[in-house]
């Protein structure tokens, strides 16, 4: 299944992580280094902005590598590029310790904790640097209307629906859906089109 | 594709997981139905939610962290890397519990056969116990016998002939050795009734002094009576006569019918 992502035929090109995941797969201690070196920064920025507590967010960002490492052989590299994948895992983990302290705990109740599934790139993503990535989504985000913007965080970094959104905001449930779809879908033409 | 047009405007939400419950619940009961082209934008969606996490601020974990984790990555890729012991399975080998079970084995067997050795041996000294009571029983049946012998055989013996009273002709005949003892004895001597038994009385010659009761005795089945008494008065001189009354079993204080045989010691 890993071996997939170095013999399948693409345009993709053999990712610095897939190599380093693969020799995670022999309990491979630098190469789960050279993974956390290149990737905690992103992760715990994530975790953080969720949580909004240092201590926290370092526990749930050491449960995330720790899984990482234990569970390494669980991410299929031939159907997904590996930082979604991480990212995904980490937001889980976080909104789940998020939902602890919450009354909102309700929504994911009967939704068992797993490693998510893994991340499909579209037709048309290119391999970029992270670093790259980062600016070009911040840039999408940024020309987003403030109440997009708002909306789309409220959901992603604090688990919110769509009618606890409208709550939040105090505004009508079909304004916040549109907020959210047409937000997203912005986002997905700019990257269409800068990639 | 009218079905399908309905949740595509609900993929993107979905995948960022923020549907109510049951919106997200008739898009995952339409995944179900196998929608190849909508599970494809789903998979489309979540990877656009997933660029969120570049709008984050990135931020630098301590080195604390980094350091706890690397120690917990090194001690298991270590302990891993030992020989893989199969859990459950103990590292003792097979020869030392067989050895710890053949000792259990004869340490239990030492204990049933110390056990057993040991009512052997109380039982055994049970049995001496009885056969040393026996063996005393006879040796003072042995003496009484050698006394009876000596008493008979010694001339020093007084003889004395008790005569038979009323319906008892026969004449037994006692010896008294002044320091053995009394033998009576006779034959034909009638039996006395069941559960009664011939009592021997020594009369005082102090005028009004009681009879004093001695041994008891019934004859064999031929008649014969052989009678020795160990302890009787101390001094022949003092004793008048020996007397002999059917008495109940277990011998009276005083004499409860008439006197069957008497002699004078004298």
């Amino acid at each position: 299944m890993f071996l997939a992502a170095f013999t399948s035929s693409g345009p993709r090109e053999v990712s610095p992580d897939a190599t380093l995941l693969l020799r995670l797969l022999h309990k491979d201690v630098s190469a789960f280094e050279q993974l956390y070196d290149r990737h905690s920064r992103l992760v715990y920025g994530l975790v953080l902005r969720i949580l909004q507590q240092a201590s926290t967010s370092e526990e749930v960002v050491q449960d995330v590598f720790l899984q990482l490492w234990r569970n390494a052989d669980q991410y299929d590299a031939a159907r997904g590029p590996f930082v979604p994948w991480l990212c995904t895992m980490a937001r889980n983990r976080a909104l789940d310790h998020l939902r602890l302290k919450s009354e909102r705990q309700r929504r994911r109740e009967d939704q068992p904790e797993e490693l998510p599934s893994v991340i499909v790139a579209p037709d048309y993503e290119k391999a970029l640097d992270e670093k790259r990535r980062a600016e070009r989504v911040r840039a999408l985000m940024a020309s987003l209307t403030p109440q997009q913007k708002k909306a789309i965080e409220l959901a992603y970094f604090e688990g919110l629906s769509h009618s606890e959104i409208a709550a939040a905001l105090k505004e009508p449930l079909g304004t916040v859906k549109s907020w959210i779809r047409n937000g997203l879908l912005r986002l997905k033409e700019g990257l269409q089109a800068t990639t | 594709m009218k079905n399908c047009d309905q949740f595509r405007d609900l993929i993107e939400a979905y995948a960022l997981g923020a549907l109510d419950p049951e919106d997200r619940a008739a898009v995952e009961a339409h995944l179900a139905t196998g929608c190849a082209d909508c599970a494809k934008a789903v998979e489309e969606a979540r990877w656009l939610v997933c660029q969120l996490a570049y709008t984050a601020p990135e931020a630098a974990p301590s080195d604390m962290l980094k350091g706890r984790l690397m120690q917990t990555v090194r001690a298991e890729a270590q302990s891993q890397a030992k020989p893989h012991v199969i859990p459950g399975k103990s590292v003792v080998p097979f020869w030392l519990w067989a050895g710890v079970a053949a000792l259990l084995v004869f340490s239990i067997y030492s204990a049933w056969n110390t056990r057993r050795l040991i009512g052997e041996i109380r039982e055994a000294n049970e049995r001496a116990a009885a056969l040393n009571i026996e063996r005393q029983k006879i040796e003072e049946q042995l003496a009484d016998a050698k006394r009876q012998a000596t008493i008979m055989m010694d001339p020093a013996s007084h003889k004395i002939a008790l005569w038979g009273e009323h319906a008892h002709p026969e004449t037994l005949e006692a010896k008294w050795h002044s320091q053995l003892g009394v033998c009576i004895m006779g034959e034909k001597v009638p039996m006395p009734s069941a559960n009664h038994v011939l009592q021997v009385w020594f009369i005082p010659k102090k005028e009004g002094a009681p009879p004093m009761p001695s041994a008891m005795v019934r004859p064999d089945a031929n008649g014969k009576l052989m009678l020795y008494v160990s302890a009787p008065p101390e001094s022949m001189d003092n004793t008048k006569a020996i007397a002999i009354t059917e008495e109940p079993a277990g011998g009276s204080g005083w004499p409860t019918t008439p006197i069957l045989w008497s002699g004078n010691v004298t």
